[in-house]
């Protein structure tokens, strides 16, 4: 319930104009406009940019580190299955697996496993992968369509445990992995792909 | 580039992204004032809103090349101290706010009308933290960076009509409680 006039409202929305209110209307709106000017006109607070500057000079924190404290910082988490029907024949495929090869790289670290990406995407230019792993940069990941049927497919080493990723279809379209299975709202309110990639095996 | 001769925000991310740092300082000046002044009224504190608009910052950089959208790079700017603000708020020990910091202390050598207007703020400032957090947000972000609802929404992913709703309850209890202490 409202406790105040509605037309207060509307003037203050630009709905109607300020003249259309009577006097005392008008006042109240003032007093509003009066108490707001003096929040945006309080003492100016020092600056961060030095901080903020310096901070940026500093490497990122290491990924383990990062993924630690992902891991133990609570948060809510929204897992959502998407409709198979919908994007069945038309999307990607994430298929994430530990590979036990028997001839493994020898570069593959214990602590790293292969993660494959198959996404659809008929009539893209490019497609690539940007994710908490190369902070979301495009260009480092790319996929290839080799038969150009619209099939997109990479193959990449990354540290073991959970990344956040996306595709970026032409250079500019951000879309998550539609059968992901498994979703987390980021800092920024958008729905980023999860994975979690497991250790090779000895 | 803008009518000032400024360089958008739109060139200045493609300059940070293609590597320029140091760029980074012209978005910091660009929008700093009022991230400071938004956290400073959500937290209370400024020194709690230093830290906030820091780390956002900090993670804005780092993010960059995911901001889909660098045109509309304040309000995204905003999304992100947001949540800093949110992290903080959650972290205290109870929702109790001390103002001490944000009150500006009034010099004996200020004049009359000086320390009438710091006494006004003092108000002011003390009735809009009786305001939940949620209205608080709203009232800021329209009345004191005024914002459209639609950047608002952007800012902070409600909808639309839940805003217009927070704005208008923030506004009776506010002019209720500067009308209480007239």
């Amino acid at each position: 319930m409202s406790t105040i006039d509605p037309r207060i409202h509307q003037a203050l929305d630009g709905e109607i104009p300020r003249e259309a209110l009577p006097p005392e209307l008008r006042r109240q709106a003032e007093l509003l406009d009066a108490a707001a000017a003096l929040l945006a006109a309080a003492s100016k607070a020092e600056s961060v940019e030095e901080r903020v500057m310096a901070a940026l000079q500093r490497p990122a924190p290491p990924r383990r580190s990062r993924l630690v404290r992902w891991l133990v910082t609570p948060r809510a988490v929204v897992l959502r299955m998407r409709p198979v029907w919908t994007l069945a024949l038309a999307a990607g495929l994430l298929l994430l697996m530990l590979v036990p090869t028997r001839e493994p790289r020898t570069n593959l670290g214990e602590e790293e496993g292969i993660a494959q990406f198959v996404a659809r995407f008929p009539g893209a230019r490019s497609v690539a992968v940007v994710g908490s792993f190369n902070d979301w940069r495009a260009g480092s990941i790319t996929l290839e369509d080799r038969d150009h049927d619209g099939v997109w497919r990479g193959v990449v080493v990354l540290p073991a445990g959970a990344h956040e990723y996306m595709f970026v279809v032409d250079g500019e379209r951000w879309v998550a992995d539609p059968l992901a299975g498994r979703y987390v709202e980021d800092d920024f309110g958008r729905e980023n792909s999860l994975l979690i990639v497991r250790p090779v095996l000895q | 580039m803008d009518v000032s001769g400024a360089p958008s925000d739109v060139e200045v991310v493609a300059r940070v992204l293609g590597g320029d740092r140091e760029a980074f300082g012209l978005l910091i000046r660009r929008y700093e004032p009022g991230l400071l002044r938004y956290a400073a009224r959500m937290l209370g504190s400024r020194d709690a809103a230093a830290d906030a608009v820091a780390e956002g910052l900090v993670r804005a950089y780092r993010h960059l090349a995911s901001c889909r959208d660098p045109a509309r790079l304040r309000t995204w700017l905003y999304r992100i101290v947001a949540n800093r603000c949110k992290s903080h708020l959650a972290r205290r020990p109870t929702a109790d706010v001390s103002l001490d910091e944000a009150l500006p202390i009034a010099d004996p050598r200020d004049n009359e009308a000086a320390v009438e207007r710091a006494e006004q703020l003092a108000l002011v400032e003390r009735a809009l933290m009786t305001l939940s957090p949620e209205k608080r947000e709203a009232f800021v972000l329209k009345h004191v960076e005024g914002m459209s609802y639609e950047e608002i929404a952007a800012a902070t992913g409600e909808r639309i009509p839940t805003l217009k709703m927070r704005v208008h309850r923030a506004r009776e209890a506010l002019l209720q409680a500067l009308e209480e202490y007239r």
